[in-house]
């Protein structure tokens, strides 16, 4: 009986592993993928926003940011799925809009850990820097930030496991990823949803796991 | 003008939405904590398969998504529980609590509470066990070698300093709970996502509706934060000046 229900999965593994292209684990990666990198890009601009930044500019991005990490991404997927077509004027694949949710909440979080790694860096860089007559792009760019993003590398991959667990509330709006697939698979057979699921759940810990590990590799490899 | 507003009964339907949030959230927080608790405890034990367990218990829960871990107890836990169970709650039995009677929560949210527990308890763990370790091991050497046993030792000195060190994370976890409950909304428990949802659907003006929505929840998540920033500064951090 065990068995049976891990035959439905290894039947429909080629599904689950690319739905109805694109789909399944592949759109899974895909997205956590480009939500990661979008999301750190945005997230460094924003620390070296809230670095800079003063007066108002600065309430309006610390209010925006605590906004981003106060509501759940639940909500923020809605506000994105209704308000970008209104805002582009055109239609929005769902896939987009999650992904642009995503690296939002990413960046928000990412973005204050970029912010504590620059004011972490010692005022003599800042002092040195500008007394060699560099601009201040230039300070940020190639001396700060560096040193900045390499002490708060932990702290951003920290921010890359929730974003690829997150990619499962795409199944929200009914993107074809894959919690949506096995939703779909399991209604289907609907004799084995245990089995299904416990697959499911392992899948996403084996990528988690896997990034986790493999980041870590590489952050002990080049010790400084 | 009118046009704009959403009719009181929508308003009504959110309300109730929010409070569906708010009992699960807080059901979640209390037994979470308490599981959570348990755990960072018994991590602490010398029985390498106990340690072993317990470790890929976080690892589990943490490394994984909540939508498949809500789809695992809803279609798979749920399956195996005995029909009469589910029947009975069905035709909402009433609970007498002395005067008060209230109404058994539904099949839904007994899972979802389940589901967002244990996967909660994990993190909490994980912060507890955080603030355990961040208390020296002179305070545990101390204390044995003052005649504590290894219970008291726990009991009086490395347990309410590792409270104190994972209070503000604990926090944190807590506007994570509100905010987790919102994935609730896929296996159809009534709470604030779903309702807002509905809502929409049926009104037609998304954008108050949203706001409203979201506003409800920047209020749960900041009325947690600001309770734990009072409890800290009033009562947690003048302790330690006595």
């Amino acid at each position: 009986m065990e068995l049976k229900g891990f035959e439905v999965i290894w039947n429909n593994l080629d599904y689950l592993m690319w739905g109805n292209l694109p789909g399944g684990i592949a759109l899974t990666l895909i997205m956590s993928l480009s939500a990661i990198i979008f999301a750190t890009l945005l997230g460094i601009l924003l620390g070296v926003g809230l670095t800079l930044a003063k007066g108002g500019i600065r309430q309006i991005l610390v209010v925006f940011l605590g906004f981003l990490r106060a509501i759940p991404i639940i909500m923020l997927i809605f506000w994105t799925f209704f308000l970008l077509p209104i805002l582009f004027n055109i239609d929005v694949p769902a896939i987009a809009t999650v992904i642009f949710a995503l690296s939002l909440v990413g960046a928000a979080y990412i973005g204050y850990s970029v912010h504590a790694g620059m004011v972490a860096i010692s005022q003599g860089q800042w002092q040195a820097a500008f007394s060699l007559g560099l601009g201040k792009k230039q300070v940020i760019f190639y001396i700060i930030l560096p040193q900045a993003v390499k002490m708060m590398m932990p702290s951003i991959v920290n921010q890359w496991i929730p974003l690829i667990k997150d990619s499962s509330l795409a199944y929200i709006v009914g993107v074809a990823e894959l919690t949506f697939v096995a939703t779909q698979i399991n209604n289907r057979s609907m004799i084995y949803p245990t089995e299904i699921f416990i697959f499911v759940i392992l899948v996403y810990f084996v990528i988690c796991w896997f990034v986790n590990f493999v980041v870590a590799q590489f952050l002990k490899d080049r010790s400084y | 003008m009118l046009d704009h507003v959403l009719a009181p009964h929508f308003l009504w339907m959110l309300w109730d939405g929010f409070l569906v949030t708010l009992a699960i959230s807080f059901l979640t927080i209390i037994f979470a904590t308490l599981l959570g608790f348990l755990i960072a405890i018994a991590q602490k034990s010398d029985i390498k398969v106990i340690q072993q367990l317990i470790n890929s218990y976080t690892a589990i829960f943490r490394y994984s998504p909540l939508l498949p871990q809500l789809f695992f107890w809803y279609f798979g836990i749920g399956n195996l529980l005995p029909l009469e169970f589910k029947l009975w709650l069905f035709d909402e039995p009433q609970i007498e609590l002395g005067i008060i009677t209230i109404k058994m929560p539904s099949f839904e949210f007994i899972i979802g509470l389940v589901a967002l527990t244990l996967y909660s308890s994990a993190f909490i763990a994980e912060e507890f066990r955080a603030g355990i370790s961040g208390v020296r091991r002179d305070q545990e050497q101390a204390s044995l070698a003052l005649g504590f046993t290894w219970w008291q030792t726990m009991r009086y000195i490395v347990l309410p300093q590792g409270c104190r060190i994972a209070f503000p994370p604990l926090i944190g976890q807590y506007m994570n709970v509100i905010k987790n409950s919102s994935l609730t909304m896929a296996i159809g428990v009534l709470e604030l996502s779903y309702v807002s949802r509905q809502v929409e659907t049926e009104s037609l003006k998304t954008f108050q509706d949203f706001a409203i929505a979201t506003f409800l929840y920047i209020v749960a998540v900041a009325i947690v934060g600001t309770a734990g920033n009072i409890y800290q500064t009033n009562f947690l951090n003048r302790e330690r000046i006595i």
